[in-house]
């Protein structure tokens, strides 16, 4: 019981201090460094302590207290109470949705049966849609709260754009779900033992629209129409400033996270190591003990899961730094009349395959 | 829908994109009668960036006005410079030597070119594509390496002068030239490769702002946005001036006159401008680049320091300027937006009488409101950007 | 839409077509197959950031020959940009080796300022040369054409390099009387000989 507690109560710091300690300051680093290396220019680097700079990274540090300190205003005429709650339900649904991704398998320690997912919900996916759904209320709070123009034209625009990429990324999901069978995260990646098991093999369309409309749901570009910033200075958050806009923002680098963890969990082997089962794995640490063994084992596991994670993050961070922006109808023409009938073909093809592999 | 649309109050929403707005490069004022998103009507309101070019230009004398040209259409000073520089000339009558006219093709190319690279890279960034906008910020940062090495500063030229230019080409600049054009041709590829197929930049750009040729010449347009209708209209070309008669270049032209065109015949004009640089160069004659002509051209210091009457015309030329004989004269060159005309008036003293200038971004502005009939509000941002509308030129 | 072969002048130009060399931009009006389908460009676009993204990571690590990285950026203040010999910087008067000015308050400088920025009060030394007894130059109003410097007969007024320095807290700091101009002609004896270079009588 107490070994229980003592578990969840560690799985739940190691995540959060993951996320909001480690990936929310080093991606706004990230995306600095990343995007000043594909444009041929150094990036920031000057903010210092004591003469030593720590190649750019101080300025999260910087941002972090410049944010606390500025002035925190509701516009005039604005709604108070939303204005208010609209950056806690963009930023509440990205960090939620980790509860149900696992980040390694299963590990005999000291007896006990450790698994490495905080909540192991037989609705694992559908928990996570379910989240992803309540951040469309921030956006839309957010951008009606604000009595102004572009905020209120920016709140429409993210609405639709949401709720419709919501439907889309149900419907590529499902054809995933037919192949593995389960709607946990756990079973999932545990079926993925077999390098040529994993998800993008045997639903490569499924991934591709599902990546689409995963990216469109958190608003980065190409999709970042909401908040175009040279059309609508910036949209739905242009008057927030001090800590609610860094929640809206946190928010939407946090989901990058989310989106990179539920891509390595259901289309690239979760935590495996490709041509590495859990047997090899343990046989492979045998000299340190049985529960040493499945430590090392764990920590091998996890580094590969974040190692995984870490692929999409650039990957994402490199799309927004290349591609153009959508203009909104084609946004919505894209998402209705694209996305959409290509993941219902997707299912179809997957249900006759595997009817027939049954056979 | 329009039964429904009946019993609803509905009102057009007016929104202002004021004079100052990220996507408006270029102070402009729009103000856009939205129907939702879609334009029902668009009011242009220009004249924020005026200066008083014309009236400055009758209190100084002729030769005070050549920085004042240098800001004009301040993305590409030099070519003001050469075509005031010759309408001038063109008044007065002489005609400048052969190498003075080849260096003058090479400074107004140079131009062109950082024209061109700075409208593309800011519709890039306008669409979002940053990337692109810094590849060919990065390009043009180096061709105008190439002009600070010619005459000492990047933007506000001040190179040529009323019978010849200021200096001639320093040392080393063909070598320079070389270097800076493949690291640009590269730049050239990528940005071709990032944006040229890629289907969401052809998706904002393509089939907005469509033009057809007989009523873009209506409007007057010309340059690039004329040439991407389909009518092969260049002013070095229909009139040539300098020595463009000797160089070998092709005129792109486009389909429809919409916004893609106008993006892949401002890009095929870098090539084309970069193949007209090399030629200059390999054709250069050596020789002087200035007339020596004490009434209309200062002359060297050499003479000044050492010779009285060349001191005396010296002193009379700049205080009292340089006096073309009475007349009238218009000349036309071609800008980086289309034909750049000066229209002079002499009347025999130092001081211009009149100087007007046909700034070519002026019909192009005057054509938005048609362009953006029944288009959607983010229609704005690419069709504005293509016209590249330079504040300063459309408004003096 | 433009009928290029037919006629041998083109008809709204009225230039020969062989001089005029149009050339179509636009190879086709509708989208192919290969740019329908996002995924391709999107790929090559890709394929070009990566391409630049490792090439500077690399440079990072091991600098090409002769230049720190690879990065086109000149890191500001620590390293400076070489300005090329024609640069033009603020003006400064020449100092003889006596300490007074080479100038002969002419007053060419002040009345072909585009922006009429200098001032001159002109006298009379006792042994008969004139000298400027006031030389103001508005820093304000100037605009670095480099003007001052050509018309000078005496070499007293050129462009130095220097760029730095400029800004002041005070606009009344701004103009710069004739002490706070001088310069010695050491220190811009390469811009003298660089304007004598390039006004020489070879030129004309």
């Amino acid at each position: 019981m107490l070994a229980d507690l003592i578990e969840s109560i560690a799985k739940i710091v190691f995540i959060f201090s993951v996320n909001l300690g480690f990936f929310a300051p080093v991606l706004g680093w990230v995306e600095r460094k990343q995007s000043a290396l594909m444009q041929d220019r150094i990036g920031a680097n000057r903010a210092d302590i004591a003469g030593f700079t720590a190649i750019g990274l101080f300025h999260s540090l910087a941002d972090a207290i410049k944010v606390l300190t500025k002035e925190d205003f509701v516009p005039s005429g604005a709604n108070k109470f939303f204005h208010t709650i609209a950056p806690f339900l963009s930023l509440v649904p990205a960090i939620v949705t980790f509860a149900v991704i696992p980040f390694g398998g299963h590990y005999k320690l000291f007896g006990h049966d450790v698994h490495l997912v905080i909540a192991d919900l037989d609705v694992g996916i559908l928990f996570i849609f379910a989240f992803a759904s309540l951040a469309t209320y921030g956006v839309v709070l957010g951008g009606w709260s604000s009595n102004s123009n572009w905020s209120f034209l920016g709140g429409l625009r993210a609405s639709a754009q949401m709720l419709s990429y919501e439907v889309a990324m149900g419907l590529t999901i499902i054809g995933v779900i037919m192949v593995f069978g389960s709607l946990k995260l756990t079973d999932i990646g545990a079926m993925q033992v077999n390098f040529f098991r994993w998800g993008i093999f045997l639903q490569p369309l499924g991934f591709i629209l599902f990546f689409t409309c995963a990216i469109a749901e958190n608003k980065r570009a190409p999709f970042d129409v909401p908040e175009a910033e040279s059309e609508l200075v910036a949209g739905y958050f242009t008057e927030y400033s001090g800590l609610k806009f860094v929640m809206f923002w946190m928010g939407e680098f946090l989901e990058i996270v989310t989106i990179g963890a539920i891509v390595t969990t259901l289309f690239f082997g979760a935590w495996h190591l490709p041509f590495v089962s859990d047997r090899m794995l343990l046989s492979f640490f045998q000299f340190a003990g049985p529960n040493g063994a499945n430590m090392l084992a764990m920590l091998v596991n996890i580094a590969t899961f974040f190692a995984k994670v870490v692929f999409f993050i650039w990957l994402q961070m490199a799309i927004r730094w290349t591609l153009p922006r959508f203009r909104y109808d084609q946004v919505m023409k894209l998402c209705w009349k694209m996305i959409l009938p290509l993941s219902l073909i997707n299912i179809t093809i997957t249900g006759l395959v595997l009817l027939l592999w049954k056979k | 829908m329009s039964d429904l649309a009946k019993d609803l109050h509905t009102e057009h929403m007016v929104i202002n994109m004021g004079p100052s707005h990220p996507v408006t490069h270029g102070t402009v004022k729009f103000l856009a009668t939205l129907d939702g998103e879609t334009i029902v009507d668009l009011k242009v309101d220009i004249g924020y960036l005026h200066r008083g070019f014309e009236k400055m230009c009758e209190n100084g004398t002729w030769q005070q006005v050549i920085p004042y040209t240098d800001r004009l259409n301040y993305v590409s000073p030099l070519i003001n410079n050469v075509g005031y520089a010759l309408a001038v000339e063109k008044l007065i009558g002489i005609e400048v030597p052969e190498r003075c006219k080849y260096i003058r093709v090479i400074a107004s190319e140079l131009s062109r070119i950082s024209d061109h690279f700075t409208n593309v890279a800011a519709s890039g960034l306008e669409l979002g594509a940053f990337t692109a906008f810094l590849y060919f910020v990065e390009a043009r940062e180096l061709v105008w390496d190439l002009i600070e090495m010619l005459c000492g500063a990047r933007v506000t030229a001040n190179y040529v002068r009323i019978g010849g230019l200021k200096n001639d080409l320093p040392e080393g600049f063909k070598e320079k030239t070389r270097e800076v054009f493949k690291t640009c041709r590269g730049l050239w590829r990528d940005v071709d490769k990032l944006l040229t197929k890629n289907r969401i930049f052809i998706d904002r750009v393509r089939d907005v702002g469509n033009m057809p040729a007989d009523e873009a010449i209506a409007y007057g347009f010309t340059g690039p946005c004329l040439r991407a209708c389909g009518v092969p209209y260049d002013v070095r070309k229909a009139q040539p001036y300098l020595v463009y008669d000797r160089m070998d270049f092709e005129v792109p032209i486009g389909e429809t006159g919409d916004n893609f065109d106008k993006y892949l015949v401002r890009m095929e004009e870098i090539n084309q401008s970069m193949r007209i640089v090399e030629q200059a160069l390999d054709q250069l004659p050596s020789g002087p680049i200035n007339l020596d002509m004490p009434y209309y051209r200062w002359q060297s210091k050499d003479d000044i320091y050492t010779r009285i009457d060349s001191l005396i015309f010296h002193f009379k030329t700049v205080i009292e300027g340089i006096k073309p004989p009475p007349g009238e004269i218009y000349f036309a060159v071609e800008g980086g937006n289309g034909e750049l005309g000066f229209y002079l008036v002499s009347d025999g003293s130092g001081k211009p009488y009149k100087c007007r200038v046909r700034p070519p971004c002026f019909p192009l502005t005057a054509a938005m409101p048609r362009l953006m009939q029944g288009r959607l509000i983010a229609d704005i941002v690419p069709t504005f950007d293509m016209i590249n509308m330079i504040g300063g030129e459309c408004d003096r | 839409m433009t009928d290029l072969d037919q006629t041998k002048y083109h008809p709204m130009v009225g230039v020969p077509i062989e001089t005029l060399k149009p050339k179509k931009v636009r190879k086709n009006i509708d989208l192919t197959l290969w740019e329908r389908l996002y995924i391709f460009e999107i790929l090559r676009g890709l394929y070009v950031t990566t391409k630049h993204f490792t090439s500077n990571m690399i440079g990072f690590v091991v600098a090409p020959k002769g230049k720190k990285r690879s990065i086109f950026t000149v890191y500001y203040p620590e390293e400076k940009v070489t300005l090329p010999p024609a640069y033009r910087g603020r003006p400064v008067l020449v100092m003889r080796e006596d300490g007074t000015e080479k100038c002969v308050a002419c007053g060419l400088c002040e009345k072909i300022c585009p922006a009429f920025a200098i001032s001159i009060v002109a006298g009379e030394r006792a042994n008969a040369d004139r000298y400027p007894i006031s030389y103001m130059l508005d820093m304000s109003r100037c605009v670095y054409c480099g003007y001052c410097e050509e018309v000078c007969p005496k070499e007293a007024i050129v462009m130095s390099s220097e760029y730095e320095g400029l800004a002041e807290r005070d606009r009344s700091n701004l103009r710069y009387p004739k002490e706070k101009l001088l310069r010695s002609e050491e220190s811009v004896k390469d811009r003298i000989e660089y304007i004598r270079r390039i006004y020489s009588k070879c030129n004309y």
